[in-house]
């Protein structure tokens, strides 16, 4: 058995059924051994960088590995975009890329570039194999190293020559995961006890490690109001009373005026990103904190933990939701004033817009969220549509929201759609992007008609680069610069050229019918929203600004409230 | 940066233990070099397959969240400040 049948030998053998990749010359061996197997699906992409965004869009929606697989120099340097993207997220991926044979590494050969140097910043771990008969240790090591902890993607670069070498090893023993260690939690709910104003606030980390029934029964059972990240959307469940929402830079002003007047912060599995806390002295003034995370690395790193609890997410919610069970926490009032406030200032788009009104995203995303089934799995872009659904778009799971949150990656969700999709064929799987993220990674539809994917797209289409457009506005005195996309392709021909069938929609009567059709549709569609250029996403706090300074949408004018002709 | 901002920056040393493998120093450096540390001394021994590794290093930040971003590390086995702040000389 040589290197490149060892590693499907290693797919075999941790069940990863699914990989996502591109072939060329130095990965050649793996392709080769790839003929004569049947266990493991290859899904061809049409970019490299989409080959990482699927298997991470893959291991987003299952909480599985994401695999993905290229050749040398652009091959490797196509992926960096999406493993740096993993890596910000915490998504576990192996990447395994061929190299130029052992002995031509640093001649500048043919395809040569120093993966290992590059992978760098943006990986858990990165090895270059110099030895065939290291292969199946390394692959061991690395498929259990991108799950355990804090998850991340994992990159092997193997030399062409050594991928082709027999090996005398056997398969390693597989690497058993440490059993968690248990944590004391006395001092924090001692902690928890004494607060009036206690507020929960959770991130990705949750799901991240597969705790998302355990913070649902904790969130439950202690009734404590709640936020959410932006990757922490549907920890709580669409249907949790408590729960607030989105915080930060464009969240709601409920759940940023929570975070203000909490007297005590209980973060789990977050880690407390600019975007979420807005300028660090102003943020959760008058709260203690208990910070609940995997990695160490993350406590006290941006703002010091009174109390911090690092663990497994599991052991610890299930601790805390013990110790409340039979004493519930006195917090009525508290509760009473976290309602008030989301009723008042959360996110609720109008219901009675004007049936010939332009589309706003708001009043899409509402809509949709409303028609689409609860475990339809929503796979964003970057930008203005993605903030619209983050606001209003209700989540029973993290795991139906796939979000670029951490790297933000334009072009990310088109492939995360594919990776979602291979997770289950049979899951309503859409796309909700903009024109100007839709363009980044627009070559998958060759992907999507390819393996018949039912995948739905939805192009919110203002012809611009709408946040960066919105921040010109209204921080650069309005000069607007390279922001415009007027001369977008007709999104509805571009969709049939590639044999998927489009509609287009541009007035808010239109948009029920819109959903409707597409969902009914028994096979990818593309619905092309028309929306006005000028729309903001609101409310919005300026970068380096306190939450407490946001900014509310002004009194709109009755120009925006024009009827489309 | 000038001079005279490096020299009023804390210095510490930090002493590392860490497998030796392919770009290993690489990546210590990367580490120290993005959470904000500037290298002002180095010395490294093999030891057994091991790197033992002296740093002297200046920065603002708290060096406390280096040293845990450097344990996250998976070939490092250990990392130990010497006698916390060494010095914290005026411009």
């Amino acid at each position: 058995m040589n290197g490149a049948q060892h590693i499907l030998e290693a797919f075999h053998r941790h069940s990863i059924d699914t990989v996502f990749g591109y072939p060329g010359g130095c990965i050649m061996p793996l392709y080769d051994a790839l003929v004569d197997d049947v266990g493991v699906e290859h899904v061809l992409c049409r970019h490299e960088q989409a080959c990482a965004l699927a298997a991470d869009g893959y291991a987003r929606a299952s909480g599985k590995l994401g695999v993905c697989i290229a050749t040398s120099g652009p091959g490797a340097t196509n992926l960096i975009t999406g493993v740096a993207n993993a890596h910000r997220d915490s998504i576990p991926m192996l990447v395994i890329t061929g190299q130029v044979p052992a002995g031509l590494i640093g001649t500048d050969a043919f395809q040569e570039t120093d993966v290992l140097g590059m992978s760098l910043g943006i990986v858990k771990h990165s090895y270059l194999v110099d030895n065939a008969d290291e292969i199946p240790a390394i692959l061991e090591e690395a498929i259990e190293l991108a799950q355990s902890g804090r998850p991340g993607p994992v990159w092997i670069d193997i030399p062409k020559d050594i991928l082709l070498t027999d090996i005398a090893a056997g398969a390693p023993e597989l690497i058993q995961p440490q059993a968690p260690q248990t944590v004391d939690i006395r001092d924090a709910m001692t902690l928890l006890r004494a607060a009036r104003k206690p507020l929960l606030y959770s991130g990705g980390g949750v799901s991240l490690a597969h705790a998302e029934d355990a913070f649902r029964d904790f969130a439950r059972t202690s009734g404590l109001p709640a936020v959410a990240t932006l990757k922490g959307l549907g920890n709580a469940g669409k249907h949790n009373p408590t729960d607030m929402g989105m915080l930060g830079m464009h969240g709601s002003r409920a759940a940023n005026r929570a975070v203000d007047e909490c007297d005590l912060l209980l973060v789990i599995g977050a880690r407390l990103d600019d975007r979420a806390t807005g300028r660090l002295d102003g943020f959760a003034p008058n709260a203690q904190m208990i910070h609940v995370d995997a990695d160490a690395a993350e406590i006290n790193k941006l703002r010091p933990a009174d109390i911090a609890l690092r663990g497994d997410l599991n052991a610890i919610l299930a601790a805390f939701t013990a110790e409340l069970a039979d004493a519930p926490l006195a917090i009525k009032e508290w509760q009473t004033q976290c309602r008030t406030w989301h009723t008042t200032s959360g996110f609720h788009a109008a219901d009675n817009e004007e049936p010939l009104a332009p589309i706003t995203g708001p009043a899409f995303i509402r809509q949709l969220s409303r028609i689409a089934p609860d475990d339809t799995v929503i796979a964003c872009d970057v930008g203005q549509h993605q903030m619209w659904v983050a606001q209003y778009y209700r989540f029973d799971s993290p795991r139906h929201h796939l979000t670029s949150g951490g790297l933000g990656t334009m072009g990310f969700g088109l492939p995360a759609a594919i990776g979602a999709q291979f997770t289950d064929r049979n899951a309503t799987v859409i796309n909700v992007t903009g024109d100007g993220s839709f363009m980044m990674n627009a070559q998958e539809l060759a992907t999507i008609r390819r393996y018949n994917l039912p995948i739905k797209l939805i192009v919110l289409d203002n012809q611009c680069l709408g946040m960066v457009r919105q921040q010109q506005e209204l921080f650069y005195d309005n000069r607007e610069s390279q922001i415009n996309l007027d001369d977008n392709p007709d999104f509805v021909a571009m969709a049939r050229a590639f044999d998927i069938p489009a509609l287009r929609i541009e007035r808010t009567d239109q948009i029920r019918r819109g959903i409707e059709t597409i969902l009914a549709y028994n096979g990818p569609m593309l619905l092309h929203v028309a929306i006005a250029r000028e729309e903001n996403v609101w409310p919005i706090v300026k970068p380096g600004a306190s939450n407490r300074d946001m900014i509310d949408e002004p009194r709109r004018t009755t120009a925006k409230k024009e009827q489309v002709a | 940066m000038n001079p005279q901002t490096q020299s009023a920056m804390p210095s510490y040393t930090l002493n590392c233990r860490m497998a030796h493998e392919a770009a290993a120093l690489e990546r210590l450096c990367q580490v120290v070099r993005i959470r904000g540390f500037r290298i002002a001394r180095m010395n490294m021994e093999s030891v057994g397959g091991k790197l033992d590794i002296a740093l002297t290093l200046e920065g603002s930040r708290p060096i406390g969240m280096l040293q845990s971003q450097l344990e996250k590390l998976h070939t490092v086995a250990e990392v130990v400040l010497d006698g916390g702040v060494l010095q914290s000389r005026s411009a």
